[in-house]
């Protein structure tokens, strides 16, 4: 995209947006500026996290962007939109992150780990088990247990973790649009559920729907929402949390 | 070489312990040749039980046993309950959750204990 087309384009698009609030129009935004996310995604590649999942971080940084951004105030989205989108990188780093003291040995260890499990799940057309990780990183299993748990240490914070709900959809989901809206009439059998379920962004209702009403494994979700399996538990536990702490009348996803 | 028998762990009713739980249920799936999904099943469906436990329970301590089979893992989580009915109802979304993180779930009562009995089979590595 040639900058200085993109950037008149992008603010006629804006006024457009503000104007009839077509959905397409803000599609249209975040495709355009889809480059910008993954320059910046880019830049937290070596922490060991997929890089499409980073992306897919970013894009929801890109549309709370999107959706803020005042056009009077007079400087490029680009400009805007960068600490945002940079703002959700660092927040899933904080949030599955080492908010428990983890030693660097354990950190260096468990960031290994995770591409050594990306790369044997690949192999082996499922998840591994601990002593097929310590064989393939040529560390012991009890080392592989003791940096797994550390690199769980995420789950026990997953508590503090997003306020506000202005998660949307990401683009790729919405190129997905289409589909049926199926998880949502299932889900909806539990009526003291729905208006919780409601509250979820469309791809976390999916992937409720997916593990626990049609049984498929973490990481055949993981291919379909087009995430990394380490991603898809994360979001499982958060929606539980978030359904648990929610029956009990106080939740916010 | 594998070792057998049962391991049991107890923590008072509250909810700041039932990670010990999760965790417990995780060290030990974990070196009973799971995969890392299944571990991460098991320790779902452990919390969900245990905050299901919590819940329903007069304030006694859970206890978590775990019994290793040939093939697999036997989950019991037990509490005293007030009241007469087993702890979870079977259309419950809490059912519906535990029967998709697990092969068999039931939940009995015996005196005045609610139990809830969770088995998970090793199914995806096909190693011993």
């Amino acid at each position: 995209m040639t900058t200085k087309y993109s950037r008149d384009d992008t603010k006629l698009l804006f006024a457009k947006l503000r104007e009839t609030e077509d959905p397409e129009l803000r599609e249209e935004l975040a495709r355009l500026h889809l480059p910008l996310v993954e320059y910046l995604a880019k830049r937290f590649k070596d922490r060991g996290e997929p890089l499409d999942d980073l992306i897919q971080v970013g894009s929801v940084g890109l549309l709370k962007a999107i959706d803020r951004f005042d056009l009077d105030r007079g400087v490029e989205f680009s400009t805007y939109a960068t600490p945002t989108i940079v703002g959700e990188l660092k927040r899933y780093f904080r949030d599955k992150g080492w908010a428990v003291r983890v030693p660097r040995r354990l950190q260096e260890l468990s960031l290994r780990l995770n591409k050594v499990v990306s790369q044997l799940t690949q192999d082996l057309g499922r998840s591994p088990t601990v002593s097929e990780i310590a064989q393939a990183a040529e560390v012991s299993e009890e080392e592989v247990l003791e940096a797994l748990e550390s690199g769980q240490a995420y789950s026990t914070t997953s508590l503090d973790a997003p306020a506000g709900n202005d998660d949307e959809d990401t683009p790729q989901r919405l190129e997905r649009m289409g589909e049926d809206d199926i998880a949502l009439d299932n889900l909806e059998y539990f009526a003291s559920l729905a208006p919780l379920i409601e509250q979820l962004p469309e791809r976390e209702r999916e992937i409720l729907y997916l593990r626990f009403f049609k049984g498929m494994t973490q990481s055949k979700i993981a291919e379909h929402v087009g995430i990394s399996q380490m991603h898809v538990s994360r979001l499982l536990s958060r929606i539980l949390e978030f359904l648990r702490s929610g029956m009990e009348g106080d939740a916010e996803y | 070489m594998t070792p057998s028998g049962v391991i049991t762990v107890r923590i008072p009713a509250e909810a700041g312990h039932v990670p010990l739980l999760r965790t417990a249920v995780a060290g030990v799936a974990a070196r009973q040749e799971f995969t890392l999904e299944e571990v991460d099943d098991l320790r779902m469906g452990v919390e969900e039980a245990a905050v299901i436990l919590l819940r329903r329970g007069a304030g006694e301590p859970i206890e978590l046993h775990l019994e290793i089979t040939g093939d697999g893992l036997d989950i019991r989580l037990e509490t005293a309950v007030d009241g007469e009915e087993p702890a979870i109802d079977t259309a419950s979304f809490s059912w519906t959750i535990l029967s998709a993180l697990v092969d068999e779930v039931a939940s009995t009562r015996e005196g005045s204990h609610a139990r809830i009995t969770l088995a998970k089979r090793r199914m995806q590595s096909t190693r011993p």
